[in-house]
């Protein structure tokens, strides 16, 4: 009983989690512009992507987890699996963005300067964070259980 | 039991989720927050050139710090100021130093200066430049030198301290770029000079311009040596207020021997700040101040990237008193 509340609880609770990683550097932004005293709609398009984004990876997130399910020989692979995935995600998603934003501060301020928005670059770097974790989930599933991992990609 | 694999995968994932999360939430998003990396659109409005007054007995300026990275904060401040000279117009506008960041003056100068600054520089308002650290980040080298060189150069900068007169008002700007240059105990030279210079004003207000705070309860706090080597020269010749940034804050203290010292570095960044005995107002906040000079009263206002007011203060001029 207590292992199936376990197995229905974890995918939605980790989906959140993916959000919340998503979700985090545009919140932490505009929380903290806010209080400087930045104020307006400052910072809400960012808001707006990366809610986009996170909801729509929250959910292939969840469906991977659920395929892996009912496929993994082991439990422990398809966990660690999304452990390493999330890691990625959460790192990628604000050191990407650092690394982006200050190593190429010139370009991106001549950039928005001629009207390229903020948020096409923004929607970029969460896009190529996703991906990687992505990315790193199927990778390390498949290194784990190789035959059941393609069978993943075959549904 | 874990097999080869999958320990060397959980290994990873652990040591990556405790990297993460101490990582993270102690360094990266507050790195993210204190930054202003996010890019801005610079202001375009357009304002009436020459509007303000100045005469013998009355200056407006203002003053910002700590201004150089030219994202949506820095963006966003300088709107604020533009939008203010609709209402108030000032002819000047005291730079506090660290006007250029994330790369050098030269190759920022339109993004950090020409493009946030440009409603104001087409409207004919003067910057006067008080040089800070990070206006020298290969501190102690040529190429420290040169990117110095380049603001002086490129601003059109009479050296690295001078002093300048507006209407009722002078200005003494310092260099504390590397702050052993104004506060070292052998090296007096500057010193000297504001003596020297301050000695000789006859300006019915004497403003003192540098970038490092001799007094500020924020991050870098009061800078060392000001105490002891500046502050007498000042108290001496009766200057009335002093300029500075530095910390991205702003701050007002106490009249501490008859001066008023203001931190206003909140130009593109915020980090926080304190209240000390001698803190009359602090907060942390995006900012820049406007100062009016009528006669011997002078109103200082701290405005808000949002335009609120933070703080207006009052003070009469010390000189004859």
């Amino acid at each position: 009983m207590r292992r199936h509340l376990v197995d229905q609880l974890a995918p939605p609770v980790y989906a959140a989690v993916d959000f919340a990683a998503i979700m985090a550097p545009a919140l932490y932004l505009k929380v903290t512009a806010d209080r400087a005293g930045l104020g307006g709609s400052q910072g809400i398009d960012l808001i707006v992507a990366s809610t986009v984004i996170g909801a729509a990876h929250a959910v292939l997130a969840w469906w991977r987890l659920r395929s892996e399910e009912r496929l993994a020989r082991r439990r422990a692979d398809l966990w660690i699996a999304a452990v390493d995935s999330l890691v990625v995600l959460a790192l990628g998603a604000t050191l990407l963005l650092i690394a982006v934003l200050h190593g190429f501060a010139d370009e991106h301020a001549s950039l928005a300067d001629r009207g390229y928005p903020v948020v096409a670059l923004w929607v970029g770097i969460q896009l190529v964070a996703v991906t990687a974790a992505e990315a790193t989930g199927w990778f390390v599933f498949w290194w784990l259980e190789p035959e059941e991992a393609g069978r993943v990609l075959d549904r | 039991m874990l097999n080869r694999r999958q320990f060397l995968a959980a290994g990873l994932g652990g040591a990556g989720a405790l990297l993460a999360g101490a990582g993270l939430a102690d360094q990266v998003w507050p790195f993210l927050a204190r930054e202003d990396l996010v890019p801005g659109k610079a202001p375009d409005a357009r304002l009436r050139a020459g509007a303000w007054a100045t005469t013998d007995e009355r200056l407006t300026f203002a003053a910002i710090g700590d201004n150089g990275s030219g994202g949506r904060q820095a963006m966003a401040v300088a709107a604020r100021m533009a939008e203010t000279y609709e209402s108030v117009p000032f002819g000047l506008v005291a730079l506090l130093g660290d006007i250029c960041y994330y790369g050098n003056f030269e190759d920022r100068f339109d993004d950090v200066f020409a493009r946030p600054m440009r409603p104001l520089l087409d409207a004919g308002v003067g910057f006067e430049l008080a040089i800070g650290n990070h206006d020298e980040d290969l501190r102690h080298s040529d190429e420290g030198m040169a990117e110095i060189e380049a603001e002086l150069r490129l601003l059109g900068t009479p050296g690295l301290y001078y002093s300048t007169a507006h209407g009722p008002a002078q200005f003494f700007y310092l260099d504390s770029s590397a702050p052993g240059r104004l506060l070292a105990q052998g090296r007096s030279e500057q010193r000297e000079w504001l003596d020297n210079a301050l000695a000789t004003s006859s300006s019915q207000w004497k403003i003192v311009v540098l970038h490092h705070p001799p007094y500020s309860s924020g991050k870098h706090g009061s800078t060392p040596g000001a105490k002891e080597r500046l502050e007498p020269i000042l108290a001496r010749h009766h200057v009335d207020l002093v300029l500075a940034g530095h910390d991205h804050h702003y701050e007002r203290t106490h009249p501490i021997d008859g001066i008023t010292y203001v931190v206003s570095g909140g130009g593109c960044k915020t980090t926080p700040v304190r209240r000390s005995r001698l803190t009359a107002v602090s907060e942390s906040t995006l900012q820049f101040i406007l100062v009016d000079i009528a006669g011997d009263r002078l109103v200082g206002t701290c405005i808000r990237a949002d335009g609120d007011v933070v703080d207006r203060f009052s003070l009469m001029a010390r000189e004859g008193r």
